[in-house]
């Protein structure tokens, strides 16, 4: 806040540059490229931990290594970043939390739950545009400063380090490193360059609906979830970002796009979301998804398994109905007809068990549980 | 390892086994010193240091570590001559390739603080330096032709001046054992033989003295490191 | 790790933790199973652990070994966890899948990744089980392991092996005595 004054009182003519004053689409340009601060300072005690972070990261199992893919997700970054592009490096990480974050050597974190919740190239573009904002205000430093006298300072530094750091259980939402100041900035910037990389900015605001309407499953409405651990999303922040988006003319989504590159991760991310054992989220979550995207039966699958394994009562008819749905749409995994056979073996329906179990291993003959299946076949003819 | 973990294990074997320290051995069985002129990989140190703030709460302090690398580095460096090995160094490329091999190499050199200096031995080690990585080693031979490679581990904790003064009351408490409250160091160094996979050779550091954030000091914590190296005659 | 200190300084206060030599030959592990081992192995023994027994060739870092005797209907996996942390509890009405998803489950509480690799019919104990092989990438130094295990459910209770060690070079040196420990298990019915 201080400092904001004082860059306003020094500079003359420039209150539309300074974040906050008169906050409008013409008056905003992005900083200048950011050089490598000083070894000694804050600022390069931060860097040279990052930088370490980042080679870590690099070298971790846990990123996902598929170039062409990581090469998509770079360039959209790259194109909301502009003339900042150079400094921003992507790093995809395998983990099924909503995240993203971007630490100030450029390093950008995007975990794979993020890819899975949005549906769309300009909702992802809001999320990293958030980040960039964050990074181009240089937020992540009035945060240390903040935090420096207290253990928050550790937490600040996890929130950029090594994938699971911030998805442990028990961080609250309380630790959030980005004062709510700093969080509107970055709102307003992500806009602005989502708009100026021509993306529809009314995706943003749907972003946060959505992980609202996932989060507000759980009994505790989502207050000690990793997924808010960075982006908590307030009801008036969203109608903030409504109403912001509005100023904003034209933009597309990619839609289309986006979907054909998803399209091969997409089995392996929801493996990992039905495994997180959070059922109502995932089943909201899904919902939404299966929704949103109906041509593709991956999500009532996924959706289908969810209900089998939580298999309350009225569960196993439910996740019948989604298999059975799913398999009337082309390209559905082969878990569909596995789901199928496993509820018709338990209800004592030896018949359609074995088609739907043949059916698999006949779609799935390299599937690591096959031999298991192969049995339940061979005891279902007696 | 964090320091607090390592700070707990020193304390177990403080507790339970008075005689743990007085029967470790550094030599795995038959190896006796490094041949004369013998080529030994340095593997980069995995170096952290973490101020103790007043409340307690460990952080990284990212300048230390950068300097304490670099302090610890140019000891090593200064000693390897009088050590009477070939130093051969990894490139930065091949330093990541290691990596697999180096966080193996972390899991074993825990086994071997935890199962071997440490209270819980294993009847089936009988007492002895026992652990071998087998074939998983051959990448770095591969690389650098050495015989040997030389790892180590450094975790160093400080305690900021409020807390020097807090940690007054407590010793008395904990009975003298504030040396581990204040901060401590700790540390191990090993040497592992390319041919064979084995650990030829294991030094392990727990102590509350020595600071690597100045040059003299961190040659003294590598000295201390390196003592009992089983120099070549 | 912060549980394993606060194990660690527990078992420091209350009498040591101790390591048992489980030799070779017969091996009777609860009320209903025998094991027969050929060479010896280390039973690690931590107070307050348990349900299953922990052994280890290398030590607890590197590879381990659980021993499941018996366990109960209703009965967690593993040692009683604080509030709040999510609880993995036999029942034995579980399919093998369901089984393979309790492990998996307990081993990736801390962030690790799991992958089951294989599942297959298996005798185990003289009864009618399960084998399975995995894949877990260790969040806290990213080492990746590879496992298997060995399961079957008698009379309602909970009886399996299960034995994980680093990819690297580990579970290739002990994984065929492990198979044969699985071989030798006898469950009484």
């Amino acid at each position: 806040m201080n400092r904001r004054r004082f860059l306003a009182a020094s500079c003359g003519g420039c209150a539309g540059l300074v974040p906050g004053f008169g906050f409008g689409q013409s008056d905003w340009s992005a900083p200048a490229r950011f050089a490598r601060p000083e070894a000694a300072s804050d600022e390069g005690g931060l860097w040279a931990m990052m930088d370490r972070e980042e080679s870590r990261l690099r070298r971790s199992p846990f990123t996902l290594r598929d170039a062409q893919f990581t090469a998509y997700i770079q360039d959209i970054a790259c194109r909301l970043g502009g003339e900042h592009c150079p400094d921003i490096r992507v790093h995809v990480m395998r983990t099924p939390f909503f995240n993203a974050s971007m630490a100030p050597n450029g390093m950008m974190q995007v975990w794979t739950g993020l890819l899975l919740r949005v549906e769309n190239e300009a909702q992802l573009a809001a999320v990293l545009g958030h980040e960039i904002g964050h990074y181009m205000g240089r937020h992540s430093l009035d945060s240390l400063r903040e935090a420096r006298s207290r253990s928050a300072a550790a937490q600040v530094m996890g929130l950029f380090g090594l994938v699971g750091l911030v998805g442990q259980l028990g961080i609250a939402a309380s630790m959030m490193s980005y004062s709510r100041e700093n969080e509107r900035e970055a709102d307003r910037i992500g806009l602005l360059l989502m708009h100026k990389a021509g993306y529809a900015t009314d995706e943003a605001a749907k972003v946060w609906r959505d992980l609202q309407l996932e989060l507000k499953e759980r009994p505790d409405g989502g207050a000690r979830n990793p997924l808010f651990a960075t982006h908590p999303a307030p009801e008036d922040r969203q109608q903030e970002l409504a109403t912001l988006a509005a100023t904003f003319q034209g933009g597309g989504t990619n839609a289309a796009e986006w979907q054909k590159r998803v399209q091969p991760f997409l089995r392996d991310w929801l493996v990992e979301e039905v495994k997180r054992g959070q059922h109502e989220e995932t089943i909201a979550l899904l919902t939404r998804l299966a929704r949103d995207i109906p041509s593709r039966p991956e999500y009532l699958v996924a959706r289908g398994e969810t209900y089998r394994l939580r298999g309350a009562r009225e569960d196993l008819d439910k996740a019948i109905a989604d298999y059975t749905m799913a398999v009337a749409v082309e390209g559905v995994p082969a878990e569909a007809y596995r789901g199928l056979g496993m509820i018709q073996r338990l209800r004592d329906q030896p018949a359609e068990a074995r088609t739907n179990l043949l059916r698999y291993l006949e779609l799935a003959p390299q599937a690591p549980d096959a031999a298991m299946i192969k049995s339940y076949v061979e005891e279902l003819k007696s | 390892m964090k320091p607090i973990l390592a700070a707990g294990l020193a304390l177990l074997a403080l507790v339970c086994s008075a005689s743990a320290f007085a029967q470790s051995k550094n030599l795995a069985p038959g190896f006796q010193s490094l041949p004369k002129g013998a080529k030994v990989a340095i593997m980069p140190t995995d170096i952290e240091l973490f101020v103790i703030s007043a409340g307690g709460v460990v952080e990284p302090k990212a300048d230390w570590t950068e300097a304490a690398s670099k302090h610890f580095k140019d000891a090593l460096n200064r000693k390897e001559q009088a050590l009477g090995f070939t130093p051969i160094e990894l490139s930065a490329k091949q330093a990541e390739e290691a990596d697999d091999i180096n966080a193996l190499h972390g899991a074993i050199s825990r086994a071997i603080a935890m199962h071997h200096f440490g209270p819980l031995k294993l009847p089936t080690k009988d007492g002895k330096l026992d652990w071998s990585m087998g074939d998983s080693v051959q990448p770095i031979k591969q690389a650098t032709g050495a015989d040997y490679a030389l790892f180590s581990f450094v975790r160093d904790s400080y305690a900021s001046g409020e807390r020097k003064a807090a940690m007054v009351a407590i010793a008395i408490l904990t009975l003298g054992r504030a040396a581990l409250a204040l901060g401590s160091q700790s540390g191990y160094a090993s040497l592992v033989d390319l041919n064979t996979g084995r650990v030829v050779w294991f030094n392990q550091l727990q102590r509350a003295t020595g600071d690597l954030r100045e040059p003299e000091s961190a040659a003294e914590t590598l000295d201390a490191l390196l003592s009992e190296f089983p120099l070549a005659k | 790790m912060r549980n394993l200190l606060i194990v660690v300084i527990l078992a420091a206060l209350s009498g040591c933790a101790t390591v048992n030599k489980m030799e070779s030959g017969s091996q009777n592990i609860g009320e209903r199973m025998t094991l027969t081992l050929d060479g010896a192995w280390n039973h690690v023994a931590l107070p307050g652990q348990g349900p299953a027994q922990t052994w280890t060739m290398e030590g607890l870092p590197v590879d381990v070994l659980l021993v499941y005797s018996g366990l109960k209907d209703g009965q967690a996996i593993h040692r009683a966890t604080s509030s709040g942390q999510k609880s993995f509890n036999f029942r034995a009405s579980m399919q093998p899948d369901e089984i393979v998803g309790l492990f998996e489950g307990f081993l990736t509480r801390d962030g690790s990744q799991f992958q089951m690799t294989k599942l297959e019919p298996a005798n185990f104990g003289g009864e009618k089980g399960f084998r399975f092989e995995y894949a877990l990438t260790r969040k806290v130094d990213g080492v990746t392991l590879s496992g298997m295990g060995y399961s079957t459910v008698s009379r309602g209770e909970l009886f399996a092996l299960v034995y994980q060690a680093p990819r690297l070079t580990f579970f290739s040196r002990h994984k065929e005595r492990v198979e044969q420990i699985a071989r030798s298990a006898q469950v009484k019915t």
